[in-house]
């Protein structure tokens, strides 16, 4: 038994007097944090993984002020406690007062987020209080006014709360800038801590968060397990031919029973249209829901947001319909059952949504798998058994985001300026940028003091000024629409929604409303609302009656399936084929196998499927690799290609998690005698790149490059009107950048970010490679399988040709005249 | 360059893949939309898109002047894009070159240049223009005006063509409906905005180096 400090006395002593002993993880993260170590914390939800590091600096803080620890007040900031969620601060702010206030010492605890007042900003900037609960965006933010350095003066901790969720995406990059500087303000003096779920690269999240080569980190481990019940609600009725357009609210009734049996019942949706539906669904079905049911997802309003989760605490809803955005490790008690509508698509984020229910510790997460569509079963077998194998993906930290890093350079600049060369040294240290030459640093500074390559003495471009190795910016507009700008979260432009009468109702997307018509009517906060008109960026409506409404579907809903579950599902099919099955699910499933077998073939572990069909669309191939929709994306651009490079041809392309579909108007000439050339790894690299796709994925990439990096103006939000003279889309951006700019460093990202996040460029190798040993399968169907119906039936395509313009323009005026 | 040679209105129009039209009768050089200034414009305000754009809209201009010779330009609307910059000094350079050439500018929306300027840069601005009783206005008009055609800019057409196999595509077109022709952008800093012809509208879609009749 080590020597116990002052300070952890009196955390025992607190614990004993409530009756409540400190985990051991909780005892060795205190005990590494006396240590001045820095490190990870890996817990699952529910065990107190806040109080390990919490009570840790709370332990540190007696220790070192053993006599006036409970009178000295306005200490200045100690304490950085970063949040990914908005949402989730209120509740740790809470906790930590709790704490705080039994220990008696005077510690003040803020919140800052996009949704502090005005007026508690301006408290804070005059006495910062002891523990602020901050997101990444807002840390940047602080990193923007003028004096930050004096604000964490004082600092000596800085915890990152949820590490998981932000290693993988830009606000991971974001924390890792901003730990940069503070290390830069502190010359080595920071302890930094992560607290994470499991991840299958934990190691790499301690890299990624304490910079490479950091030598002083450490992962404290729990050997607590969450007990969580899966139970896959069966359909009394299972469809033979599985279409995803449903959404689900057949199985609704089958729904019921759980929320009825339950205290509160959280409903897991994938998008924030299929949760507006649920909810109107549920009301339909059981009127006596009204009052006990609400809906929370990321464009309703902030106050109304705020109230659902202030009642979940208190018990008071019955069920809270939502998205991704409740996913995160809020402490609500009530909660005791999970309803995950559809696939979650992965297993981290399942387990994750089920430890939403039964938080006390030892407590059983009960979640409730509701499928979609039938093959969807598939899928909660497979979930189950990944969960038993402990399969829980990776995340990939993001590499070298040029885009990033200008905006955070802008940042820097508009606040206090920077020196280039101390810049440089900190950004170097960071995991996304170790790889960051000279070159590139300079043609970075460069966009931003010269806007590139400037032809011309008649250029007149304005942002940083440059003086020897000095980089500030002056001008004051620019600095403010900068700050408004801060932060790596795209979505496409929102407009708020207010009714005639007045009264916020939430934000919606700008591309949905312009397809209104004034009178058409849609649904939205669970309202139905009326569209009147669109004036000074508010879309006005008022309150409709109408039956029937139009849903939002909203951009980026959906969520592709892990590598890990698609190599269970894989196993899943074979079993299932075998007959031999245990899972009720798959059991529940025969029929609808039979019918496959009948009509086409079940590809066993060794085999893969193709599917020939003809239908008045044209002709149709269908291939199964059970991969995701991201590899799927890349393969049927791959293989289109590789088929037009034998005759001119073009294909429209759809996809989903388990297989893809290539349509052309014409004979497709695969057989079996080339299939296995078609699907080779030679020349992948070079026909990739020169596949039409790459270019389009590129595109879409771009648009949040461009507007992290700063290059396309949103306008103020909701006080001014957008300055239309500096409007521009990000594709026309991309445009004119492949046209004239064409080694322009944030092209370059947005290409990488297609080849290596998006393709998955070792994912579909390791594909091609497990097709290549092979048995392939053709088969030609009468009519469609159960297979491939819900990709025929599936409107998001692309196109893949190699005909010339001009040739494929007239046979399009041919086919139409 | 390959054009195709439009017969309308008792016209020649020559509808060219640099998206301009060539009207023969008349010896002039019709565009709209050029937006010079406008990658300037974002400069100035901090969003470094390249900087060469304009100069390469002023160069393909050029190309088509030095091979059709018109006697003069007519620009329908929306010549500059924003507040006077440095590429307007540029274009008062350039302009010398062609000092024999009127330039006619009918006003568009983001014309908002003091009238000295356009002096300055030997440009005529006009609400609207009408020349043997074809009309130019920047609007389209949907109804006739008493005229016996109009010309307009301002949509920046594209087509979208749908066919077999769920095939789609989009691109940049020349629009005739019954009343009013819309031409493309010519500047290449400028989005497209899609048009839902009726079955009597006549289209020309730009595709790569050659026009072809869609509709």
């Amino acid at each position: 038994m080590q020597q116990r400090s002052g300070g952890w006395k009196v955390i025992n002593k607190w614990l004993e007097d409530k009756e409540l002993k400190p985990f051991k993880f909780q005892e060795d993260a205190w005990k590494a944090y006396l240590q001045g170590k820095s490190g990870i914390v890996n817990a699952p939800t529910g065990f107190g993984k806040t109080f390990s590091l919490f009570l840790g600096a709370v332990i540190s803080w007696i220790d070192n002020h053993p006599k006036d620890y409970k009178s000295k007040t306005k200490n200045g900031l100690q304490l950085l406690w970063v949040t990914p969620l908005r949402a989730l601060a209120k509740d740790l702010g809470r906790a930590m007062e709790a704490a705080l206030q039994e220990l008696d010492i005077p510690w003040q605890v803020g919140i800052r987020s996009g949704d502090t007042a005005v007026a508690t900003r301006a408290a804070q900037k005059r006495q910062m209080p002891e523990v602020l609960i901050i997101t990444p965006e807002s840390l940047h933010l602080l990193l923007a006014q003028k004096e930050y350095p004096a604000v964490f003066k004082k600092l000596h901790t800085v915890v990152v709360d949820e590490w998981h969720e932000l290693i993988g995406s830009k606000r991971g990059v974001l924390v890792e800038l901003a730990l940069s500087r503070l290390k830069g303000l502190k010359a080595g003096e920071l302890k930094v801590w992560g607290i994470s779920a499991t991840i299958g690269n934990l190691d790499e999240a301690l890299e990624v968060l304490l910079g490479p080569y950091h030598g002083n980190g450490i992962i404290i481990r729990s050997n607590l397990k969450k007990n969580i019940a899966l139970k896959s609600v069966i359909p009394e009725e299972i469809e033979n031919y599985p279409w995803a357009g449903h959404l689900g609210i057949r199985m609704l009734p089958q729904a019921l029973p759980v929320i009825e049996e339950s205290q509160t019942t959280l409903i897991f949706t994938n998008t924030r249209s299929q949760s507006e539906i649920w909810y109107q669904a549920l009301l339909k079905y059981d009127p006596m829901l009204a009052g006990a049911l609400a809906l929370h997802h990321g464009s309703i309003d902030q106050e109304l947001r705020i109230w659902v989760e202030e009642a979940l605490h208190n018990g008071i809803l019955k069920a809270v319909v939502c998205t991704a955005s409740l996913d995160l490790g809020v402490d609500f008690r009530p909660v005791d059952s999970v309803i995950q509508v559809g696939s979650p698509k992965g297993v981290a984020r399942f387990l994750q949504r089920a430890g939403r229910s039964g938080h006390q510790p030892g407590a059983v997460s009960k979640i409730f798998f509701l499928p979609t569509h039938a093959l969807e079963l598939v899928e909660a077998a497979a979930l189950k058994a990944a969960m038993e194998e402990d399969l829980i993906e990776s995340r990939m930290p993001v590499m070298l985001a040029f885009d990033v890093l200008l905006q955070y350079l802008m940042t820097l600049a508009v606040s206090e300026g920077f020196n280039s060369d101390e810049i440089f040294e900190e950004v170097k240290k960071t995991f996304c940028y170790q790889d960051l030459t000279e070159e590139e640093w300079i043609w970075l500074l460069a966009f931003l003091t010269t806007g590139g390559d400037a032809l011309g003495g008649y250029d007149e471009f304005k942002k940083v000024e440059r003086t020897g190795d000095f980089y500030i910016c002056r001008n004051r507009t620019m600095a403010m629409r900068h700050r408004l700008h801060i932060g790596t979260i795209v979505s496409d432009a929102m407009l708020k929604v207010k009714f005639l009468s007045g009264g916020y109702v939430g934000v919606i997307e700008e591309g949905f409303i312009s397809r209104l018509q004034a009178g058409d009517t849609f649904t939205l906060a669970g309202r139905n609302l009326e569209f009147v008109m669109i004036k000074d960026m508010t879309v006005l409506v008022r309150k409709s009656n109408a039956k029937k409404t139009i849903v939002p579907s909203y951009q980026g809903g959906r969520i592709p399936l892990s590598s890990n579950l698609g190599r269970m599902l894989r196993q899943k099919f074979n079993e299932a084929l075998s007959g031999r099955t245990k899972d009720p699910e798959l059991i529940a499933l025969q029929p609808l196998f039979n019918l496959q077998e009948t009509l086409s073939h079940i590809p066993k572990d060794n085999e893969l499927l193709v599917e020939k069909i003809t239908t008045k669309d044209g002709y149709h191939l269908f291939v199964y690799p059970f991969e995701g929709r991201l590899v799927h994306e890349v393969m049927a651009a791959l293989l289109a290609y590789r088929i037009s490079q034998i005759q001119p041809i073009t294909f429209s392309i759809a996809m989903n998690d388990y297989g893809f579909e290539l349509l052309s108007d014409q004979p497709i000439p695969l057989t079996i005698e080339n299939a296995k050339a078609l699907f080779t790894t030679d020349n992948l690299l070079t026909e990739l790149q020169t596949s039409v796709n790459a270019t389009e994925m590129a595109r879409r990439k771009f648009r949040d490059i461009a507007v992290i990096a700063g290059l396309i103006f949103q306008g103020y939000p909701g006080k001014h009107k957008a300055n239309r003279h500096l409007q521009s889309s990000a594709s026309l951006l991309f445009n004119v950048f492949k046209d004239y700019d064409p080694d322009n460093l944030l092209l370059r990202q947005a290409f990488n970010e297609a080849f290596f996040y998006q393709m998955e460029e070792a994912r579909l190798r390791e594909t091609l490679e497990r097709i290549a040993v092979s048995h392939i399968v053709i088969t030609t169907p009468e009519k469609l399988t159960p297979f491939c119906f819900p990709i025929k039936v599936d409107s998001l395509r692309d196109t893949m040709t190699s005909e010339k313009l001009e040739d494929r323009i007239k046979k399009l005026i041919a086919v139409n005249g | 360059m390959v054009g195709e040679i439009f017969n309308f209105q008792d016209q020649h129009w020559h509808l060219l893949a640099e998206r301009a039209i060539f009207w023969e009768e008349e010896k002039a050089l019709i565009v709209s939309d050029l937006h010079l200034g406008k990658a300037t414009h974002f400069r100035k305000s901090g969003i470094a898109v390249p900087s060469g754009i304009g100069e390469e809209d002023l160069f393909r201009l050029q190309q088509l002047i030095i091979k059709f010779l018109p006697r003069r330009i007519i620009i329908v609307g929306d010549m500059f894009h924003s507040a006077e910059n440095n590429e307007v000094q540029y274009f008062k350079i350039w302009r010398q070159q062609f000092a024999n050439i009127d330039f006619d500018l009918v006003e568009g929306n983001h014309d908002i240049m003091a009238e000295s300027v356009y002096e300055q840069l030997a440009i005529n601005v006009h609400d609207t223009l009408t020349i043997r009783d074809i009309h130019f206005i920047h609007e389209p008009c949907e109804e006739a005006n008493g005229y016996k055609y109009t010309f307009s800019g301002h949509l920046h057409p594209a087509f979208v063509m749908q066919g077999a196999g769920k095939q789609r595509l989009r691109v940049p077109c020349f629009y005739f409906g019954e009343h009013c022709g819309i031409l493309p952008a010519f500047g290449h800093f400028t989005g497209h905005a899609n048009i839902n012809p009726s079955e009597d509208d006549i289209v020309f879609v730009i595709a790569g180096k050659s026009i072809i009749r869609a509709q």
